[in-house]
């Protein structure tokens, strides 16, 4: 069953104040995300990423398209009880601490008394907060709010976890653990839909990948489909040749060192048979390597796609997700 | 048809606002308002042989009823829009909850506060008063229209309590559509219009344009008549306030909060959150 | 249950019960209790100078209300809904408004005519008047109107025609005067409390009032006295009547049928004049609206009608 579904999802806002004029932040938008995946949602910052997770929380409401989250509606309670959300960059009340907080979000799902106590306690060693319990959040560095901002989103054991830049503001220790605690979700079998515009977080997190670029959808799937179908090239390095090497077969040579280059090959050879033919009596070969699409390409190649040919065209295509 | 609001949810998020206003430090006022009275009735002691219990009780009551405004519309307006700017509603509404529930649960929270406020003002007022009264020569005491320790002045603080429901609803029905500026300039400009509801009623003893007339008598019934809460004086001059005007006029605030709460959950249900 | 927007129309119809409920509430409640406020208000501070610093930089709005108020307590007891003794606040509240803005030319003005108006009509207060408007005068030494109003309240409220004609004088030899106080002046001095006199200043005022609330006080006042001329040649045309062995009781028909009316005489106003059967006495019709009268001089005062 599909965790979220959304349907022609779009939103305007009317921008300017004596002439409001709609600016659409989110093109039509229909994808799908099924139980169980960690689904990231990337492209770079104002790309409508906050939008689609502000309208699937009900924060505002679509221009057209509808959505359901588990099968439900938007804004329906039991839905809310089985769903987390981290909110960009959260705020929470700085007149609280950390557990004062827990425990309000806590009673508002209906735990009480020692349940709640024990489920709040545990979350803050979880995401390793555990020693400033008592502490207002006032004083709370901005990693560590973001630390309770997934404390919070987990209060309720939700089977669906929305989190929106969750590695942001975060040192290299907090993105380490955030992405442990990303996986130990994967394997307890919950579906987490992250926003991000951080690939290498999506690269080692990810099952599917959707991208957006100015309220576009440009690229959906899993990362295997989007990135590694095709190998681009081979890289291959030789040593101890005589000369340049030079082919109609070569893309790209690099001198490394005296009698030491890199070649990058066309993708249609036998590298093996490339590497031999290239080193010839006094070469040597060192390494071959595939080169493929890495995350990175897919995305700057987006951006710049939609930076060249998307002059705002209305949304009149829709904003398909292409068939998994 | 359920209206899908849950006393629990309300109440948590009502506990959650005094809890905020406690750590704000908002009922420190009570504490300027102890120290205001007793100051005062000490200096006026000096000045004013037996009438002192008379300006005491003004005072007090006049404190109570300023404090309480104060309260009811910095805070008011603050509860609602201060989740909105500082996002802190974003978390907040992903919880099994709607957004009726937070307005409710807003109002009960600051209602709850202003009551704690309000009783415990109260009840300095009647320390400082019977302190008065049993220092005060029994010769005096003829001239009083009323006693000192009067237990209608509860009558009196109860319809303040009232009144500052009204003007907390307003508050908070005005920060549901407009930002925190424009909220607080409406607010306040509505609840000096409140106070002048009876001059609007009485428009027809000096216009004798008849539609002017009726439109200041349709002004008078639909702005919130706050004049209609404030029974100091009665009170103060030892008249008496019935039962049934107290009723009325406490149903009336009822069902008027209910009105504004009301359109402030419709606006607000309807609201993008930027 | 889904949360997210309401639905308008529903909510905003239930929206409208709970404000129609308010207001119906509020209908019975002040039907049940008298709760017309403002009047009844303490002048707890009654003085303009503490009330001005209370005030901050509003003091004219503070002012205005003020004024209102005075407004409403002389409205509220001219249609009879409040007793004479709650005119006791008319000259604090007018005090403090031109107190907090001693420009105030209305409240001067028109206060000075309220606080005039003799009992049961107004309070019968024209030394208060006159001290209004000496403070007036003293805040606004070249208004002229001010001291001709000083000389309206001792004419027509302490009934004073000299101290009254040597105001009018006085205001007539001030810069801008009206033309027409010089003629005033003398015919008070001349022919004081008759009804010629009244008639000239009301005519004068009728027609040179510069607001129109004193143009149509004049023209009523004016009526009121066309009724009085009305009613005494009515108690005449009686009296010759009776004297002339005219049937009692006297009724009008009966004095139209004889010839001395040509129909039911009616004030200007138009209520039928009530006449006394058996005195031939005529008084106002009860409900007639231009009640009450002012009271006239006792009449050895009076010069003797028709000479």
């Amino acid at each position: 069953m599909a965790a979220i579904e959304t349907d022609g999802l779009s939103k305007d806002y009317r921008i300017g104040f004596w002439r409001p004029r709609p600016y659409r932040a989110l093109h039509p938008l229909t994808l799908s995300v099924e139980s169980g995946e960690v689904f990231g949602f990337l492209g770079p910052n104002g790309a409508g990423k906050t939008t689609t997770l502000k309208l699937l929380m009900q924060l505002v409401y679509p221009t057209a398209g509808s959505a359901t989250i588990l099968g439900r509606p938007l804004g329906d309670r039991e839905m809310k009880r089985r769903i987390g959300f981290l909110p960009e960059n959260p705020y929470f009340y700085d007149y609280l601490t950390a557990e004062e907080l827990l425990s309000y979000f806590g009673g508002l799902f209906g735990y009480k008394g020692a349940d709640r106590a024990k489920r709040v306690s545990r979350l803050l060693d979880d995401v390793g907060v555990g020693g400033e319990r008592r502490m207002q959040l006032r004083k709370f560095s901005k990693g560590m709010i973001q630390r309770v901002g997934l404390a919070q989103a987990l209060i309720n054991d939700p089977e669906l976890v929305f989190l929106d830049e969750p590695m942001s503001g975060l040192d290299p220790i907090g993105r380490r653990d955030v992405r442990a605690l990303i996986l130990r979700l994967r394997e307890e079998g919950r579906t987490v839909f992250f926003s991000s515009h951080i690939l290498s977080d999506a690269e080692t997190l990810c099952s599917r990948i959707a991208i957006v670029v100015k309220g576009h959808l440009t690229a959906s799937g899993s990362l295997a489909e989007l990135v590694t179908s095709t190998v681009k090239g081979w890289e291959i390095v030789l040593d101890g040749l005589p000369q340049t090497p030079a082919g109609p077969a070569l893309l790209k040579v690099t001198p490394l060192a005296p009698g030491r280059f890199a070649v990058e090959a066309v993708p249609s050879v036998d590298p093996a048979q490339l590497a031999r033919e290239l080193a010839g009596a006094t070469g040597r070969l060192v390494s071959i390597n595939p080169i493929h699409d890495t995350l990175e390409d897919l995305f700057v190649q987006q951006v710049d796609n939609a930076a060249s040919t998307d002059r705002f065209d209305g949304g009149t295509e829709p904003n398909r997700e292409k068939s998994a | 048809m359920s209206l899908g609001v849950s006393a629990g949810t309300v109440g948590r998020i009502a506990a959650n606002v005094f809890k905020e206003s406690v750590r704000d430090k908002v009922l420190y006022s009570v504490v300027l308002f102890a120290i205001l009275l007793i100051s005062a009735s000490y200096i006026l002691g000096e000045l004013s042989a037996g009438q002192e219990i008379k300006i005491v009780k003004d005072l007090g009551l006049a404190a109570i009823s300023l404090f309480g405004h104060f309260i009811a519309i910095f805070i008011g307006i603050g509860l609602v829009s201060k989740e909105m700017e500082r996002r802190s509603i974003y978390a907040l509404l992903a919880k099994p909850m709607s957004r009726t529930e937070l307005v409710l649960g807003k109002f009960v929270g600051l209602l709850a506060t202003l009551t704690v406020n309000v009783l415990v003002m109260s009840a300095a007022l009647f320390i400082v008063l019977a302190i008065s009264d049993a220092v005060t020569d029994p010769f005096f005491k003829k001239a009083w229209e009323a006693p000192a320790v009067d237990p209608a002045l509860l009558t009196a603080t109860g319809l303040i309590l009232v009144q500052l429901g009204v003007v907390t609803a307003i508050a908070i029905f005005f920060s549901t559509f407009t930002s925190p500026v424009l909220a607080a300039a409406f607010t306040v400009g509505l609840v000096i219009v409140g106070h002048f509801g009876a001059d609007l009623k009485n428009f027809e003893q000096i216009v004798d344009s008849k539609p002017l007339a009726w439109m200041a008598r349709g002004l008078y019934y639909i702005l919130p008549n706050l004049a209609s809460f404030d029974v100091k004086l009665q009170v103060v001059h030892g008249q008496p306030v019935t039962a049934g005007y107290v009723a009325m006029t406490t149903g009336y605030g009822a069902l008027y909060v209910a009105t504004l709460l009301t359109l402030a959950s419709l606006f607000f249900s309807r609201r993008d959150f930027k | 249950m889904t949360a997210g927007r309401l639905p308008a129309v529903p909510v905003l119809v239930a929206a409208a019960v709970l404000l129609a409920g308010s207001i119906g509430l509020q209908v019975r409640r002040d039907r049940a209790f008298h709760t017309d406020r403002p009047a009844e208000h303490v002048l707890y501070v009654q003085s303009p100078e503490v009330v001005r610093r209370l005030a901050l930089s509003f003091d004219a709005i503070v002012a205005d209300v003020y004024y209102i108020r005075a407004l409403q307590v002389f409205g509220a007891a001219q249609k009879k809904t409040r007793q004479a003794k709650d005119y006791e606040l008319l000259y604090p509240l007018l005090d403090m408004a031109t107190g907090l803005d001693p420009q105030f030319n209305m409240a001067y003005r028109f206060g000075a005519i309220f606080l005039t108006e003799p009992k049961p009509a107004g309070p019968g207060r024209p030394d208060l008047a006159e001290k209004l408007l000496l403070k007036g005068l003293k805040a606004n030494p070249k208004k002229w109107e001010y001291v001709q109003d000083i000389g309206f309240a001792h004419f027509w409220g302490s009934r004073d025609y000299r101290t009254a004609a040597s105001w009018f004088q006085k205001a007539s030899e001030m810069p801008g005067a009206a033309w027409f106080l010089k003629p005033l002046a003398a015919t008070t001095l001349a022919q004081g409390g008759q009804r010629s006199a009244a008639r000239m200043l009301f005519k004068v005022l009728a027609e040179s009032g510069e607001v129109e609330w004193m143009r149509k006080d004049a023209e009523r006042r004016l009526r009121q006295l066309d009724a009085m001329d009305a009613m005494d040649a009515l108690r005449r045309v009686a009296a010759t009547h009776r004297s002339r062995g005219g049937p009692a009781p006297v009724t009008w028909d009966g004095l139209v049928r004889a010839g001395y009316l040509r129909g039911i005489p009616a004030d200007p106003d138009g209520f039928v004049f009530v006449l006394d059967p058996w005195t031939g006495d005529v008084r106002m019709a009860a409900d007639s609206t231009l009640l009450p009268l002012p009271d006239e001089p006792p009449p050895e005062h009076q010069a003797v009608p028709g000479s």
